[in-house]
């Protein structure tokens, strides 16, 4: 019985821990400039994945080569619309780290929901806090199952 | 008794409702065209064409079946307007001119996006006016010819670099040089040519000259219709002219092939590429006059449309005089 509590303990804390631990993995950069040439055409971004650090300052020109586009970025609310010869810019700061889809935002034909790409702030956290989690909640299932279930084949 | 009497009411609440809602989407519904867009692959504008009395308003509900488009009508100042499928967007228009008008897609919705057009047409009594053909048919230019400058300057011409050339230019005998009836009808390299073979700039280097030219153009336009020329090239001609004027823009991997002679294509098909304003053999042997007849009635048989309907004659002028910028030194 008393395993049993020290197990959920010790599980907890590690929950806890791999939850909300402020991790500082991210290597401290700042006010860097990032400039990016992304050519939409065909229902995709190209190139399709941005990799920036927290704090840089993002500028995104979005050419399109083929009907008018559209760039969204999840999570920082922005959007800007670019038509052949006439390429759009979008600046932002990454203040918030991790990883966000960037979506067209105009309708451009059939495709449409699937032109998305992908802008990775940093460590993307929210993803290994998840698979730490995981591992736990698998970890507790081997050390907190009822002893004694029978378990049937 | 009671209750029938209730059942009537309640019945001719319900009617009476029903009607009231009927009448009422009658009356917002009343006159007002669904115009639906489609990619012009797809059949483009439906329907086409649009009949309106002059002063009278046309109630329009547009729609789009597909992608993102655009409305807007040709030579009107009438802010373009946005068409997005699962939505309406509501407009009207007025007319106080009878005659046919074009309207047309300002977003770039397929590969042939610029071939969405109809026709709007205004019907009333219709006053005659006397129709100047435009310059270029005046002149009789043959504007399909392809020409070729022979005299093209050494550097970029400027009219930032000599003053004491442009002093000239102050002159009685000068003056007829920064007419617009010389200007327009008269390519760069003809207006260099009459230069050299005057006496009055005999003593001045052929780089001058060429700076010369380049005032008599600047004198001939202004910053104001140069940055409205600007805006209307970038939404307009840029994605096949490039946006610097080289003839690469992003659409021309997907040049269409088209009727014509050829090598290298199928007989009948060759491929018309967009024409480099940056090469000075090219557009210094061009006068404003052919490059107005070219906007204004197109490539025939290459991708360039005609814009003849759809740009005022001001706003012609400023692109052919905004064309210019590509060979000569920008006004700061």
């Amino acid at each position: 019985m008393k395993r049993i509590v020290v197990s959920w303990a010790v599980l907890g804390a590690a929950a806890l821990l791999v939850a909300f631990a402020p991790f500082n993995l991210q290597p401290v950069t700042s006010n860097v400039e990032r400039i990016f040439r992304v050519e939409a055409g065909d229902f995709a971004y190209s190139p399709a994945v941005l990799h920036v650090n927290p704090g840089d300052n993002v500028t995104i020109k979005l050419v399109a080569t083929d009907v008018v586009h559209g760039l969204y970025v999840d999570g920082y609310d922005l959007s800007v619309i670019a038509e052949p010869g006439q390429p759009a810019v979008l600046s932002f700061t990454a203040d918030r780290p991790g990883t966000f889809r960037l979506r067209c935002s105009v309708t451009c034909g059939a495709l449409h929901p699937f032109m998305t790409g992908k802008l990775k702030v940093g460590t993307n956290l929210l993803l290994w806090r998840g698979i730490g989690l995981a591992l736990l909640a698998f970890l507790g299932i081997l050390t907190l199952r009822s002893p004694g279930l029978p378990i049937v084949h | 008794m009671n209750e029938k009497s209730a059942r009537i009411l309640a019945a001719v609440f319900l009617l009476g409702g029903l009607a009231a809602l009927g009448i009422s989407w009658r009356l917002g519904q009343a006159d007002a065209v669904i115009l639906h867009a489609r990619m012009p692959e797809a059949g483009g504008w439906t329907p086409a064409d649009l009949t309106v009395a002059a002063g009278q308003p046309l109630r329009l509900r547009l729609t789009s079946d597909d992608v993102m488009h655009g409305f807007a009508i040709g030579q009107s100042d009438q802010p373009a307007v946005d068409v997005e499928p699962g939505k309406v967007t509501n407009l009207t228009v007025i007319f106080d001119k009878p005659g046919t008008y074009t309207f047309y897609c300002t977003r770039w919705c397929g590969p042939n996006h610029w071939r969405m057009r109809g026709a709007i047409i205004v019907t009333g009594e219709r006053v005659e006016q006397p129709v100047t053909p435009p310059l270029y048919a005046q002149l009789g230019l043959d504007i399909d010819a392809r020409r070729e400058a022979q005299t093209i300057p050494a550097g970029k011409p400027s009219t930032q670099r000599s003053a004491e050339i442009f002093a000239q230019f102050l002159l009685p005998s000068a003056q007829s040089y920064l007419s617009p009836g010389y200007y327009r009808s008269r390519s760069p390299e003809q207006v260099w040519q009459d230069l050299r073979d005057d006496p009055h700039w005999v003593h001045y280097s052929d780089l001058q000259l060429w700076d010369a030219v380049a005032y008599i153009w600047q004198a001939n336009t202004t910053p104001e219709a140069l940055a409205e020329a600007r805006s209307l090239y970038a939404r307009n001609c840029a994605a096949c002219h490039g946006e610097s004027g080289g003839g690469d823009g992003v659409f021309i991997g997907g040049q269409v092939q088209v009727q014509g002679e050829a090598h290298g294509f199928p007989p009948g098909y060759e491929t018309v590429l967009p024409t480099d304003f940056t090469d000075p053999r090219h557009l210094l042997a061009v006068s404003p006059a052919h490059l107005q007849g070219k906007i204004i009635r197109g490539g025939m048989g290459t991708g360039m449309p005609m814009w003849g309907v759809i740009f005022t004659e001001e706003q012609t002028w400023a692109l052919v005089s905004y064309l210019y910028t590509f060979q000569f030194e920008e006004v700061p």
